[in-house]
C-alpha cells in the first residue's frame, strides 16, 4: 500500500512537472510572443520599460500615470527646450500690461479621440474643476476671479493680482474633456483601466497593472503631425535590475526614470553588446546637502563654507556618478538651467576647512580628534536621508566619513520618505542630503528658490532662508517681465547661493537614456524626458 | 466554547490595535500623496484632510472603523483611489494561488521525504537530503528566490522576469508563478522535511512500533498504516499556525518576483502610509489566521482520537 | 539517539565557533578595516580575495565585520525572546488561575499579530538600528517558549518533589527558582537556539528591504546594495553569494544546534522524566 502510494505520488508530480514545463519547451531566452517583433505589416510597438510604477488608473492623482499622460492629455502650455513655457494646445497667449488678464487662444485642429472637438468650453471647465476638485489646484481659487469664454477657440482670464507666472501654471495640468469629466463627481475615488479620452497623438488605451503595463494607441482624430509609431507600451518594473535585463534581451526598447539616469554601472554592458544608442542630458536637478540655518553651528557662514571645504567632489562624482556628471560649483545652479552663472568651483582643501571650523568656534579642545560647539561636548551633527532614494545612501557615507576627517562627527539618520519629510519640516535635524527635481528647479521663483524660501511649503522643500535678501530676490524675480533683468535677477541668485551656502550642491549628474539601435530620431524634454508629443512624434523604427 | 471566545476577544483587540499602529507611525499620510512636485496650500490642504478623514477626532475616526469594519467595507484608499476592497480583492488571488500552491505543494514533499528519513537508517542519501533541507530551510527567502530569479529567469531566460501574467492564459500564468511556487515549496518543504523526520524518530522508537514488527507487518507498511498518522498531527497544526509566517515568507518571494499581490500592496502601502489599505490587509491576515487555527483545533480531535476524549 | 547522532551536534558547534571567532577577532581578521576604500567594482584578486564593492569597500573584510551583527541581533533576540516567554509560561502555569487566563489571551493575541509586517512597519518609521530590530523581534517571538514553558510547569507543578515543598511551606519564590526552573530549562534551551535562527533571518530580510541599520553594515544590508548597484545584472556574484551563505551557514549551525539538543531533550523526556 505503501509501495503504491509512493508511486502514484511520484507519477503525479512527473505529470505536473510536464503539463507546466511542456508550454516553455518552445520559448526561447527572448520571451515575447513572436507577434510583437517586428515585420512590415505588424503595428510599429514601442515599448518602454520604467521603475515609475502607477499605483492607480487615474491620469490627475496618480503621480506616475500623469506624467505618462503628457502624451494623451497634454497640457495647455508646455516648457520648452529653452525652458520657457510654449504654446502646446494653446496657439497665442497674452498677458495684459497690468499681467491681470490673460487671453487664450486654442489651437483649431485638436479633437478628442471620440471625435468631438476641444473648445474652450473644455478650458473653462478644465480650470473650475480643478479649483473645485484637485487639491493641487487650490490656489485657482484665490487667483482666478473670472473665466470667460469669447468664442470657440479663445478664452479670457480674469486673476485678481498681477502674476506674470500664469502662463507657467498652465504647464501643469491636463486639459479635461468637459463631456466625459463633468460626470465624475470625485475624482479623488475614480479609477479608469480602460480607454481614456484625451486630445494627444496618443491616447491611454488600458493599465493593466497585473501585467504590469500601460498601453497607448493613436487618437483616431488626432490632425497634426503624423507619428511613425502605433502602439506605446509601457512597461513597470518593480527594481533595476530587472529592467536593465529586460533591456538586453530587448523585451524594451528603451529605458525611462523621471529625472534619472540609466544605472552607469551597467552602461558598459550595453556599450559592449553594440545593440544600443545612448541620450545624454545634464539634469536639471541635482543632489545636495542641506543646511539647517535654525541652528548653530550651522546658523554660521564660516561653519558652511568648512563643510564645503571640506567635501571630496571629484571623488563622489567618480565613484557615485562613475564621472557621469559634471562637478558642481557654489552657485548650486547647473548649467542645464537657463541663466546660468559660473561661481565658484568645489574645491577639496582640508587644511582650510580646519581653519575655518576653528574661526568659527568649533575647536578640539580636549584633543579626542572631535570638535566642539564652543566649550562644551563634543559636536555630533545628525544628517537626515532617505536611503531609500537612488545614490543617497552611499552619499552620505561618503559626506559622513569626509566630516570626520576633519573632525566632525556625524551621525547618520536614515529614515523612509514619510518620516523624513516629517522630521525635516520640523527641522530635526543638522545637515539633510536630498534632491531637487527639474520641476522643483522652476516652481516659485525658479532657480531653486522654491526650496529654500521660508515661506514655502512642500514636500521635498527646505524653507530654511528667512534672509530679507533673499526673499526679496525671490519677490523681484516672480513681479519681473524684462527678461534682461529677469537674467540679471538670477544670476544674482546664484551669487547669493556661492556667498551664503544655504546647501552644497553634491552631485551634478547626466542622465543617461539607453535605447534600443532599431528606433531612431529621439528628441528629450528638458523635464519630462521621453513623455511628451514632440518626442513620440519624431521618434522612427528602421525597417526591420 | 470557550475557545471561540478567546478567538473573539484576541480579533476585538487586534481589531483595535489595527486601528492604532498606523496612525501612532511618524509622518504625515499626506506627505508623499500627490508627489514632490506638488505644493498644496493650507487651505486646500486642509480640505483635503477633510475628505479623508483625517481631521476629526481620534474616537470619532475609530468609530468610522469599527463601523465600516461592521458593514464589511474597509474604507478608501487615497492612494489608489478606490475601495480598499477592491485595491486588495484584486491582488489576493494571486497571493493567495502562490501561497496555496506553494503549502499544499511544500507540504506533501516536505512530510513524505521527511517521513522516510526519519524512519530509514542513517545512510548517505539519508544524510545528503537533510543537509540540503536544512540548507533551503536555513536560507531567508528573499535569498533562495534571488537564486532561483538569477539562475533560471536571467542568466537561463527559462522564466519571465517579472509580474503575474503577460497573456492571461493559464499557461502564460503557470509560467509567471512557477519560479516564486518553486521557492516558497522549497522553504516550506524544508521546515516539514525536519519537523516530520523529527517527528518520525520520536515515534518509532515507541512500543506499538515494536509490536506492530513483532505481528510480522513490514517496515514501509508499519510507516504508512501507523506511523505516519501519528507522526504528522503536529504538522496539521503546525500549517494552520504557520498562515501568518507563510504569508511573510510569500512577501519576500512577491517582492523579489515583482508580483502584483499583497506582499508588496503591504510594502508600499506602508511607505505611503496608506491608513485603510495597511489596517485591510492586517485585517485579512489576522481573519485568515484566526480561521486556519480554528479549523486546526476543530481538525485535530478528527485525526488524533486521543485527543478526542476530551483527556 | 540514533539518527542525529553527535555528527549534528559537533559540525553545528564548528560551524558556530568559526562565525563567532570571526565576530570576536574581526578586527584581527579581517585583511583591512571594512571602511578604507579602494578601486571599486574589482573582481577577486590577490588583494581582495572577495573583490570590492561599488564605493570600493574589501568585501571580504565587510562579511567579516558583518558577522558581528548577526549575531548581536540574533542573540539579543532570542534573549528577550526566551526570558519573556520564560516568564510568562512561569507566572502562567505555576500560578494558574486569573493570571493563567489573562496571560494565555495576550500569548494568542501575539500570535495572530501578523510579525513580519508589524516589524517593517516598525522599522520602517522608527530610526532603523540593529538594537532597535533586535528588541522588536524578541518582543514579538516569546509566544511559542511561553507556551512550551506553560505545559512543562504544569507537570512539573505536580511532581512529588515540589508538593512536598509546597506543603514544606516554602516560598512561592524558591519552589520556582529552585524546583521548577532546573527542570525546565533544558527545554527551553533548545528553542533558544532555534529563536536565534528566527531572528538572524528576520534582520536579513529587514536589512535586504533596506530597513535594517545603515551603520552596522549586516549581511542583510550587503544584499540590499548589492541588488540595488547592479550586482545581478552584472553577475557579481562575489558580491552576492558570500553574504547570502553566511546568513545561511549561521543559520545552519545555529538550528543543528538547537536541533540536536531538542533531540536530546525530548529522548530525555522519553526515557521518564
Amino acid at each position: 500500500m505503501g509501495r503504491r502510494l509512493s508511486g502514484l505520488a511520484v507519477n503525479l508530480s512527473l505529470l505536473a512537472l510536464f503539463l507546466m514545463l511542456h508550454p516553455l519547451s518552445g520559448s526561447s531566452p527572448n520571451s515575447n510572443p513572436p507577434d510583437e517583433r517586428a515585420s512590415p505589416q505588424d503595428p510599429v510597438l514601442l515599448r518602454i520599460g520604467t521603475t515609475d510604477l502607477v499605483q492607480s488608473a487615474n491620469i490627475l492623482l496618480d503621480a506616475n500615470l500623469s506624467l505618462f499622460a503628457h502624451v494623451s492629455n497634454p497640457t495647455l502650455m508646455k516648457m520648452n527646450q529653452e525652458i520657457e513655457p510654449e504654446g502646446q494646445l494653446v496657439e497665442a497667449i497674452e498677458a495684459s500690461a497690468d499681467l491681470k488678464t490673460w487671453t487664450l487662444t486654442l489651437k483649431d485642429d485638436l479633437f478628442w479621440s471620440d471625435g468631438l472637438p476641444v473648445t474652450s468650453a473644455d478650458v473653462r471647465f478644465t480650470l473650475t474643476y480643478l479649483r473645485d476638485k484637485f487639491p493641487a489646484a487650490g490656489w485657482i481659487k484665490n487667483t482666478v476671479s473670472e473665466i470667460s469664454i469669447v468664442d470657440r477657440h479663445t478664452v479670457v482670464i480674469r486673476i485678481n493680482r498681477p502674476y506674470g507666472r500664469l502662463d507657467f501654471e498652465f504647464t501643469t495640468y491636463p486639459l479635461l474633456p468637459q463631456h466625459v469629466w463633468e460626470t465624475i463627481e470625485n475624482p479623488l475615488r475614480h479609477t479608469n483601466p480602460g480607454r481614456i479620452i484625451g486630445c494627444g497623438p496618443f491616447i491611454i488605451d488600458r493599465t493593466d497593472l497585473n501585467r504590469g503595463v500601460v498601453a497607448m494607441v493613436r487618437n483616431p482624430h488626432w490632425k497634426g503631425p503624423e507619428s511613425q509609431i502605433d502602439v506605446v507600451e509601457i512597461h513597470l518594473y518593480k527594481n533595476r535590475d530587472v529592467l536593465a535585463l529586460a533591456l538586453e534581451r530587448e523585451d524594451i526598447d528603451i529605458f525611462y526614470e523621471y529625472a534619472s539616469s540609466y544605472p552607469y554601472v551597467n552602461l558598459d554592458r550595453l556599450r559592449g553588446s553594440g545593440r544600443f544608442e545612448f541620450l545624454e542630458q545634464l539634469n536639471l536637478g541635482l543632489y545636495f546637502l542641506g543646511f539647517n540655518l535654525k541652528k548653530p553651528p550651522m546658523s554660521d557662514p564660516k561653519f558652511r563654507r568648512a563643510v564645503a571645504l571640506a567635501l571630496d567632489h571629484e571623488e563622489i562624482l567618480r565613484l557615485i556618478l562613475l564621472d557621469n556628471g559634471r562637478k558642481p560649483q557654489l552657485g548650486f545652479i547647473p548649467p542645464s538651467m537657463p541663466a546660468f552663472k559660473p561661481t565658484r568651483e568645489c574645491a577639496l582643501d582640508r587644511k582650510e576647512a580646519a581653519r575655518m571650523l576653528d574661526e568659527a568656534g568649533c575647536r578640539d579642545r580636549n584633543r579626542d580628534g572631535l570638535r566642539e560647539l564652543g566649550g562644551g561636548k563634543d559636536l555630533r551633527l545628525t544628517l537626515l536621508v532617505d536611503p531609500h532614494k537612488p545614490f543617497n545612501a552611499r552619499l552620505s557615507e561618503l559626506v559622513e566619513e569626509y566630516l570626520r576627517a576633519v573632525g566632525l562627527r556625524v551621525s547618520i539618520k536614515a529614515v523612509e520618505g514619510s518620516s523624513w519629510v516629517s522630521l525635516k519640516d520640523r527641522y530635526s535635524y543638522d545637515l539633510v542630503i536630498s534632491r531637487t527635481s527639474p520641476w522643483g528647479m522652476l516652481m516659485h521663483a525658479s532657480w531653486a528658490t522654491g526650496y529654500f524660501d521660508a515661506r514655502r511649503t512642500g514636500e521635498g522643500v527646505l524653507h530654511t532662508v528667512d534672509d530679507p535678501k533673499f526673499l526679496a530676490l525671490c519677490d523681484d524675480l516672480l513681479a519681473e517681465t524684462d527678461p534682461g533683468r529677469f537674467r540679471s535677477l538670477a544670476h544674482r541668485v546664484q551669487d547669493y547661493y556661492a556667498e551664503n551656502l544655504p546647501a552644497v550642491a553634491l552631485l551634478w549628474n547626466k542622465i543617461i537614456t539607453p535605447y534600443n539601435q532599431d528606433f531612431y530620431g529621439w528628441e528629450l524634454d528638458p523635464l519630462y524626458g521621453l513623455f511628451n508629443i514632440d518626442t513620440l512624434l519624431s521618434v522612427r523604427r528602421k525597417q526591420p | 466554547m470557550k475557545k471561540s471566545l478567546r478567538y473573539l476577544i484576541a480579533l476585538f483587540v487586534i481589531f483595535t490595535l489595527n486601528f492604532f499602529i498606523p496612525r501612532a507611525m511618524p509622518g504625515d499620510p499626506l506627505a508623499n500623496l500627490l508627489g514632490e512636485d506638488y505644493v498644496i496650500d493650507e487651505a486646500s490642504l486642509a480640505d483635503l484632510r477633510a475628505e479623508l478623514g483625517l481631521d476629526r477626532p481620534l474616537p470619532v475616526q475609530f468609530l468610522r472603523y469599527w463601523s465600516e469594519i461592521l458593514r464589511l467595507d474597509l474604507g478608501y484608499s487615497f492612494r489608489f483611489h478606490d475601495r480598499v476592497t477592491h485595491v486588495i480583492g484584486a491582488r489576493l488571488p494571486w497571493t493567495l494561488l502562490l501561497v496555496g500552491s506553494s503549502i499544499l505543494l511544500g507540504a506533501c514533499m516536505g512530510t513524505l521525504l521527511g517521513a522516510f528519513s526519519g524512519w530509514s537508517r542513517a545512510s548517505l542519501k539519508n544524510r545528503t537530503g537533510t543537509v540540503l533541507f536544512l540548507s533551503v530551510y536555513s536560507m531567508p527567502p528573499f535569498f533562495l528566490s534571488l537564486l532561483l530569479l538569477y539562475v533560471f529567469a536571467f542568466r537561463l531566460g527559462w522564466f519571465p522576469l517579472k509580474g503575474v501574467y503577460a497573456s492571461g492564459e493559464w499557461t502564460d500564468i503557470l509560467r509567471h508563478f512557477f519560479l516564486p511556487v518553486m521557492s516558497l515549496t522549497l522553504y516550506l518543504a524544508a521546515r516539514y522535511y525536519l519537523i516530520m523526520r523529527g517527528s518520525v524518530i520520536q515515534e518509532r522508537d515507541k512500543a506499538y512500533v515494536l509490536y506492530a514488527r513483532a505481528k510480522g507487518l513490514f517496515g514501509r507498511r508499519i510507516l504508512f498504516r501507523h506511523v505516519f498518522k501519528n507522526a504528522s498531527l503536529p504538522i496539521v497544526t503546525l500549517i494552520a499556525l504557520d498562515f501568518g509566517f507563510i504569508f511573510s515568507g510569500a512577501l519576500f518571494v512577491e517582492i523579489v518576483f515583482s508580483m502584483n499581490g499583497l506582499g508588496t500592496l503591504i510594502y508600499d502601502a506602508l511607505l505611503a502610509r496608506d491608513y485603510p489599505v495597511l489596517q485591510g490587509i492586517f485585517l485579512i491576515i489576522t481573519v485568515m489566521v484566526v480561521v486556519a487555527n480554528a479549523a486546526a483545533d476543530a481538525v485535530y480531535p478528527l485525526i488524533d482520537p486521543r485527543v478526542r476524549k476530551g483527556v | 539517539m540514533k539518527a542525529a547522532g553527535p555528527a549534528f551536534s559537533r559540525t553545528g558547534l564548528v560551524l558556530f565557533l568559526v562565525f563567532f571567532i570571526a565576530a570576536l577577532f574581526a578586527d584581527i581578521l579581517a585583511p583591512f578595516p571594512p571602511q578604507e576604500r579602494f578601486a571599486p567594482y574589482t573582481p577577486p584578486d590577490g588583494t581582495h580575495i572577495l573583490g570590492t564593492n561599488d564605493l570600493g569597500h574589501d568585501i571580504l573584510s565587510e562579511l567579516i565585520f558583518g558577522s558581528r551583527v548577526s549575531l548581536l541581533v540574533g542573540f539579543g533576540a532570542a534573549l528577550i525572546a526566551t526570558i519573556l516567554g520564560l516568564g510568562i509560561g512561569l507566572v502562567s502555569g505555576y500560578f494558574k488561575g486569573a493570571a493563567d487566563h489573562i496571560l494565555m489571551g495576550v500569548t494568542d493575541i501575539f500570535l495572530l499579530i501578523p510579525r513580519i509586517p508589524l516589524i517593517i512597519i516598525l522599522a520602517a518609521f522608527l530610526r532603523p538600528s540593529s538594537w532597535l530590530i533586535g528588541l522588536v523581534i524578541g518582543l514579538l517571538w516569546w509566544t511559542s517558549t511561553a507556551r512550551i514553558v506553560r505545559s512543562r510547569v504544569l507537570q512539573v507543578r505536580e511532581m512529588d518533589f515540589v508538593l512536598s515543598a509546597r506543603c514544606l511551606g516554602f516560598s512561592h519564590r524558591h519552589i520556582v527558582f529552585s524546583e521548577i526552573l532546573p527542570n525546565i530549562i533544558h527545554l527551553v534551551l533548545p528553542k533558544f537556539m532555534l529563536t536565534i535562527a528566527t531572528a538572524m533571518i528576520a534582520e536579513a530580510s529587514l536589512s535586504f528591504l533596506g530597513l535594517g541599520d545603515p551603520g552596522m553594515k549586516s549581511w542583510g544590508m550587503m544584499l540590499n546594495f548589492a541588488f540595488q548597484k547592479g550586482a545581478l545584472v552584472n553577475g557579481l556574484w562575489w558580491w552576492l553569494l558570500p553574504p547570502g551563505l553566511c546568513i545561511t551557514l549561521i543559520v545552519v549551525a545555529v538550528v543543528l544546534i538547537g536541533l540536536s539538543w531538542e533531540e536530546r531533550e525530548t529522548a530525555g523526556i522519553a526515557a521518564g522524566g
